[in-house]
């Protein structure tokens, strides 16, 4: 655990304090009361709203360090899984010997989901991976929310050449095919990390929150409020700040949790094209790209390809349903 | 009207431009032509033999500016320079502007005609997954909105966003093992194009795509249905007394499918493209697979000219898409 | 719009697919060019692979592993590796009636004599004005003439014109001639045209290797009419553009290629007219007796096509085999390793379907290379000589070979002159030897005293895919076993390559080299101080005087006892340095289909398709047996549409109403 790593675990922590920050500035205001109201009936947001909360409890674990003596230092997590011992290769789930035609040998112990090639226990490394997935969605969010949203009201606010410019830079990045941009920053930026990643991911990313916000803000302009506030004399920053960034708040929300969930699934395509996560870290993309070849073994291993597609369906179903309970709630004639 | 046509006539160049300025500083910024030469010439590449395919290929020149730096063979015969801007940014440009996409860097093969050759096959992928999908999901879209509210809707909507929580992979890798090989019904790899045998390639990969999209489809085109549905014409044909179903198939569908045909047409031209993972997985060497290639092989002269094209055939898609809207809808003419 | 029949559309198509499937099957394959040949016995054809797409076929220019195996079958060379003699190999006589004659000359030159079989032909093509004319010893001349032509790139031009006589002059006067090559008059000194079928190559010095060159299709015959025809431009009267020669070569071999569908696949057809070899009447090892004797003296090739369909990866190469639709499959990477015991048998399951498993090994050594130029690594060899014997190659060798892959223990690999079957590598694993030489290094338990922290090493390395990325992880936890810490950088393939050349890495994870030819001197020479990156392949940068000495003694005597005594002295050399740590031979285990019996395994080869039989009925019988189609998920899955689809109308019928 090195700075990096500290940093990442930072600017997550940071992510997650700019939401309920957004959360409690929001809240304030009537819109966001009365969405808060209907979403407390909304079940199946209730529910996939507890499920996120388990996914960062599980990340947060993995994230935060504390020494074991000698001078060394692990992640809770690790602490709490210590007692699995590692194996030398695959195993089935709770089989008692390792997963070989050729030479079984009897494990060290048991493990509810096998393990992989190198023994490491699977469902350690389907939990470890969360911290993966947090860290890409929330570096990735803590950077393009900010810059989509402002320059998305600057766009729709100030107009002219800001509008156009803003306007030509996102069309540009839009037009060449998101894949081909991602990897190619990727290869430019060089050796792998999450931080990397997740910068290449808000590259692309923060496009189609500023068009959005840019529509929004365009129509709140138009609204008397605003011609008001103006008319007042009060200054462009006041106006930004008091008036439009509260009204287009909830749209930077729920576009953050589906969003993020977006995030989450282009981790495990870069990942299967060779751009991913860096080795050794747990990431549920680097199991489904190692599952290929896994499943065409006689007979094939699918522990690993079921418990990470599993937990990889779990965060985002629950990210997906949880931005659709949202958005009813903030706009219940259109959900 | 003729204004605004020329306004977006006007715009697609610059955009272009942008696109070519920023694929240029990525795929050169990436690698050295000097390392590329060397991996595609082999272990036993001497000086000589490397700077001849530089030289060849005009990547011995400066990259932006030629203002009299020069990368000399190892001879120490400089290159023949006709002027400042005889580099190898505008050198690739000129050619790409004027659609002389030049060979590839691996192959050596002209790429005009590899991409004519890569086209068709997917082409054959992408139209029948986009028309059959867009049937599907535009059906199974009126059916929620026809029983909108009820438990069966709630369901359906949770069935799309389950689908759109599974990666890719996930589908096809499951598609792969399950259909093609415990059934037995397609080949599990392959492609050749003959006769109406060959739909037997085809089908499977085919339906992978539309299920992959099916979900986000389905949710999408039954929001704008549900917009629709919102309208005042719609409550005034309910308050003549309409019933429900022709209400929808009549009204709603008529006036949905503007937005939603908008919507698919800007999609369009990007088939072309085809499926970088859905053909990777089953061998059909369409444009998809070319790329991958391209980016497994450093195949920098095959991704800039897909860049390239793609980028044009969204600016084509884009701009007929707007100029649709426009045709539809007055209003848009005014702003 | 009208009321849209939702359903009614559906089932149709519910209704077609089901017809489609009855249709359908699961061949992956092109249907053969013909089904009866004229006589009207059966047209037998040869399902392979290749692992990547050609880049060129052009026999001066080709250097890679997968155009080779195209490129044999098409493209006879003067000489050829004897397919059954594997250990050591041996080459014989293809084009050439027999073997060249060597002359020593009192000026230390040497001339070998060689004459070209008579009547042999190219293949029947348009550039000829249809049937192929005979191969003459000007068309052995004009190939040389096209290694000096610097606008062909020929990759071992340096190489070669070291020792044939006159191929430097020749490549001068093109360069003094703007670099435009004019094969009338700028003639290679060193290849004499005697007469139509005999030609005298004329080396500077002594040059035995010579002969391994004479087997690789740089120096087979090119005619210059196809060079000529072949030039990639439009003509008048033509439909298109022709092919540029490297995509449309015009060979002798025993097959021609008809169809090359890019990206796609390669169909190869007989040459009618092939008599230049027959199968060998002797030779094989004795367990190939019952296959291999019946053949003795058969006319080639013995197959009617050939089918190489392109599958860069391997899952579809593994799947394909097991539905009988591949003849033959390389278990080399990926985790087939339950397909084979630990007995090196196959699991029963395949064995009892009839299939066969052999074990290959290649001709070449893997490794990992210190940078000897690195302050740390390269000034201490005893941390060099401890992480060496930190490292266990058997567990990589599992992982990634199913365990087929000996462990590499010295430089050559078997089958080569100078290969010690009974050496043991000092510095092989031993990690109470490690642990004790790590502290003579100065680093007990790998941690640096002054600070007390363990010390930090990177290893650069390539990972694309899955299975790489957990060898990295693999060859971390090995090398951090004497308490050093290892960081893992992954690099593309081209930064890697920049990274060697530059000599900007600590430990580089997977070097190594595949022979050109089974010389101690193609082993040797790659680390000599003449052979750093970026022209050379010295990865580690290793410099030893004494080396550099032996090599130049050893690299071009004959074989003899003397040369194996420098070739222990230099291998004993390299691994008491220890600039790399020795990993593994690469080889994998070959499945054979029971139609498709294995005549020989010859690694010098890439392939040797002309050797090869298949049993074509026993194919179509097999096939059959291995792909049953089951109809019920069919019927299952249209019922379970069809009662989603009955639910709906109900719920519909029941509230609209």
């Amino acid at each position: 655990m090195n700075w990096s790593d500290w940093a990442q675990n930072f600017l997550v922590v940071a992510g997650i304090g700019f939401v309920v920050w957004i959360v409690m500035h929001g809240s304030r205001s009537d819109r966001w009361q009365r969405a808060w109201s209907r979403l407390r009936r909304d079940k199946v947001g209730i529910v996939a709203g507890l499920a996120i909360a388990l996914y960062l409890a599980i990340g947060a674990l993995e994230m935060i360090q504390i020494p074991t003596g000698s001078g060394g230092s692990a992640t809770i997590l690790a602490l709490l899984l210590r007692g699995i011992p590692a194996e030398d290769t695959y195993s089935a789930p709770l089989a008692s010997t390792s997963f070989s035609l050729a030479k079984p040998k009897p494990l060290h112990g048991r493990h509810l989901l096998g393990t992989d090639a190198l023994g490491k226990d699977v469902l350690v490394q389907t939990l470890r991976a969360c911290r993966t997935a947090l860290i890409i969605g929330g570096m990735t969010s803590a950077i393009y929310i900010p810059l989509g949203t402002l320059f998305g009201i600057f766009a729709g606010y100030f107009r002219r050449w800001i509008d156009d410019v803003i306007q030509f830079t996102y069309t540009v990045l839009y037009s060449i095919p998101e894949i081909l941009l991602l990897i190619s920053i990727l290869l430019v930026l060089g050796e792998k990390s999450l931080g990397k990643m997740s910068l290449a991911l808000s590259i692309t990313a923060w496009v189609s929150l500023c068009r959005l916000i840019r529509g929004e803000t365009m129509r709140q302009t138009e609204r008397p409020y605003i011609a008001g506030a103006r008319a007042l004399g009060q200054s462009h920053w006041n106006i930004i700040i008091h008036h439009l960034l509260p009204n287009v708040m909830h749209l930077v929300l729920i576009n953050l949790v589906l969003g993020f969930s977006n995030l989450v699934l282009a981790e495990a395509m870069l990942s299967y094209l060779g751009v991913g996560s860096p080795i050794g870290t747990a990431s549920w993309g680097n199991m489904i790209d190692g599952a290929r070849g896994e499943l065409s073994r006689e007979p094939a291993v699918w522990w690993t390809l079921t418990s990470a597609t599993a937990a990889l369906f779990g965060l985002v179903l629950a990210l997906n349903l949880l931005g659709d309970s949202l958005r009813r709630a903030f706009d219940p004639k259109r959900g | 009207m003729f204004n605004y046509l020329l306004r977006r006539l006007l715009y697609a160049p610059l955009i272009i431009a942008g696109v070519m300025f920023i694929t240029f500083l990525l795929f050169f910024v990436v690698q050295k032509p000097e390392t590329m030469a060397r991996n595609i010439l082999g272990k036993r590449a001497t000086p000589q033999t490397t700077y001849d395919w530089l030289h060849k290929r005009g990547y011995d020149k400066p990259l932006f500016f030629n203002v009299g730096q020069t990368r000399s063979a190892p001879d120490g015969h400089p290159f023949a320079s006709r002027g400042l801007f005889d580099t190898v940014f505008f050198n690739q440009m000129w050619k790409l502007a004027t659609f002389d996409l030049g060979v590839s860097d691996v192959s050596g093969r002209e790429l005009n005609e590899v991409f004519r050759e890569g086209a068709l096959p997917s082409l054959l992928l992408m139209l029948p997954a986009y028309v059959a999908g867009f049937f599907m999901a535009t059906g199974l879209a009126l059916y929620l909105v026809f029983v909108r509210n009820s438990a069966l809707d709630a369901a359906g909507v949770f069935v799309c966003v389950a689908l759109m929580s599974i990666p890719a992979m996930v589908y096809i890798i499951f598609g792969q093992a399950v259909v093609a090989l415990s059934l037995n019904y397609f080949p599990a790899f392959g492609f050749e194009l003959k006769d109406w045998s060959s739909m037997r390639f085809l089908l499977l990969p085919v339906s992978l795509i539309v299920v992959m999209n099916l979900g986000h489809d389905t949710r999408l085109y039954r929001a704008v249905f549900l917009e629709e549905i919102g309208q005042d014409y719609v409550r005034t044909a309910q308050a003549k007394g309409a019933s429900n179903s022709r209400l929808l198939l009549v009204h709603v569908l008529k006036n949905g499918m503007i937005a939603l045909i908008t919507f698919v047409v800007a999609h369009l031209p990007l088939l072309i493209l085809g499926s970088l993972l859905v053909e990777n997985f089953f061998g059909i060497p369409g444009l998809g697979n070319l790329l991958i290639n391209a980016i497994h092989t450093s195949d920098l002269a095959v991704v800039r000219a897909t860049t390239f094209l793609t980028s044009i055939l969204y600016i084509i898609g884009l701009t007929v898409t707007d100029i649709c809207y426009a045709l539809v809808d007055p209003r848009i003419r005014l702003s | 719009m009208k009321k849209i029949p939702n359903f009614r559309a559906r089932s149709l198509v519910g209704a077609l697919g089901v017809c489609l499937l009855s249709a359908c099957s699961n061949d992956p394959h092109s249907a053969p060019l013909h089904t009866l040949r004229p006589d009207g016995s059966p047209w037998v054809v040869r399902y392979s692979y290749l692992p990547d797409e050609v880049r060129s076929l052009d026999p001066q220019v080709s250097y890679d592993m997968v155009s080779r195996m195209v490129l044999e079958p098409v493209q006879d060379c003067l000489l050829e590796y004897h397919v059954m003699k594997t250990d050591p190999y041996e080459v014989v006589p293809c084009l050439l009636a027999a073997m060249p004659e060597r002359t020593l000359n009192a000026d230390g030159t040497v001339d070998y004599l060689c004459k070209l079989k008579p009547g042999v032909l190219f293949h029947d093509d348009p550039c000829f004005g249809r049937p192929g004319r005979e191969v003459v010893a000007g068309d052995i001349h004009f190939s040389f003439q096209r290694m000096c032509d610097a606008r062909n790139a020929c990759p071992v031009f340096a190489n070669l014109a070291e020792y044939v006589a006159g191929m430097k002059e020749a490549a001068e006067a093109a360069k003094a001639n703007g670099g435009a090559f004019d094969y009338d008059t700028m003639k290679v000194r060193g290849v004499e045209v005697l007469d139509a079928h005999t030609f005298k190559l004329h080396l500077l010095q002594p040059y035995p290797q010579i002969l391994y060159w004479m087997a690789m299709h740089f120096t087979a015959p090119v005619a210059r009419e196809a060079v000529e025809y072949y030039d990639g431009k439009e003509h008048a009267g033509e439909p298109g553009t022709r092919p540029l020669f490297k995509f449309h070569p015009v060979g002798n071999g025993p097959f021609q290629i008809v169809e090359w569908k890019r990206g796609q696949r390669f169909r190869l057809v007989r040459n009618e007219r092939y008599h230049t070899t027959v199968f060998p009447s002797g030779g094989w090892p004795p367990e190939r007796a019952a296959v291999d004797a019946p053949l003795a003296g058969h006319a080639l090739p013995l197959v009617d096509e050939v089918q190489l369909s392109i599958f860069r990866e391997l899952l579809p190469i593994w799947l394909l085999t097991r539905q009988g639709y591949l003849d033959r499959m390389g278990v080399q990477k990926d985790a087939v390793n339950s397909v084979v015991t630990s007995a090196s048998e196959l699991a029963p399951e395949y064995a009892a379907r009839g299939m066969k498993l052999e074990k290959a090994v290649e001709v070449s050594t893997f490794y990992m290379s210190f940078n000897m130029q690195d302050p740390l690594l390269g000034q201490n060899k005893k941390l060099r000589q401890a992480l060496s014997c930190a490292y266990n190659p058997q567990g990589f060798i599992d992982l990634l070979y199913g365990g087929v892959a000996p462990v590499a223990r010295q430089l050559v690999p078997p089958g080569v002159f100078g290969f010690q079957k009974d050496f043991q590598n000092p510095y092989g694993f031993n990690l109470e030897k490690a642990r004790r030489l790590i502290a003579e290094a100065g680093y007990p338990d790998g941690r640096d005293p002054k600070t007390g922290q363990p010390l930090e090493i990177t290893m650069d390395t390539v990972a694309a895919g899955a299975e790489e990325r957990q060898l990295a992880e693999y060859e971390q936890r090995q090398l951090e076993q004497v308490g050093v810490r290892v960081r893992v950088i992954e690099n593309t393939f081209a930064r890697m390559t920049e990274k060697l050349d530059q000599g900007n890495f600590q430990i580089g994870a997977g070097s190594g080299w595949g022979a050109d030819y089974p010389d101690p001197e193609n082993f040797f020479f790659l680390f000599t101080s003449t052979n750093f990156p970026p022209a050379g392949q010295n990865t580690s940068r290793f410099k030893n005087a004494e080396y550099d000495r032996l090599f130049a003694q050893m690299a071009t005597m004959e074989n003899s006892p003397e040369r194996l005594e420098l070739v222990k002295k230099m291998n004993a050399l390299l691994i008491e340095e220890c600039p790399i740590i020795l990993h593994f031979n690469k080889a994998y285990y070959l499945i054979s289909q029971p139609w498709a019996p294995l005549t020989h395994l010859n690694m010098m080869l890439e392939g040797g398709f002309k050797y090869l039989p298949i049993d074509q009925a026993l194919r179509e019988k097999k096939r059959h047996e291995w792909n049953p189609v089951s109809r019920w998920p069919l019927v299952a899955a249209l019922g379970f549409v069809g009662a989603a689809l009955g639910c709906g109308i109900y719920v519909n019928r029941s509230r609209n109403v």
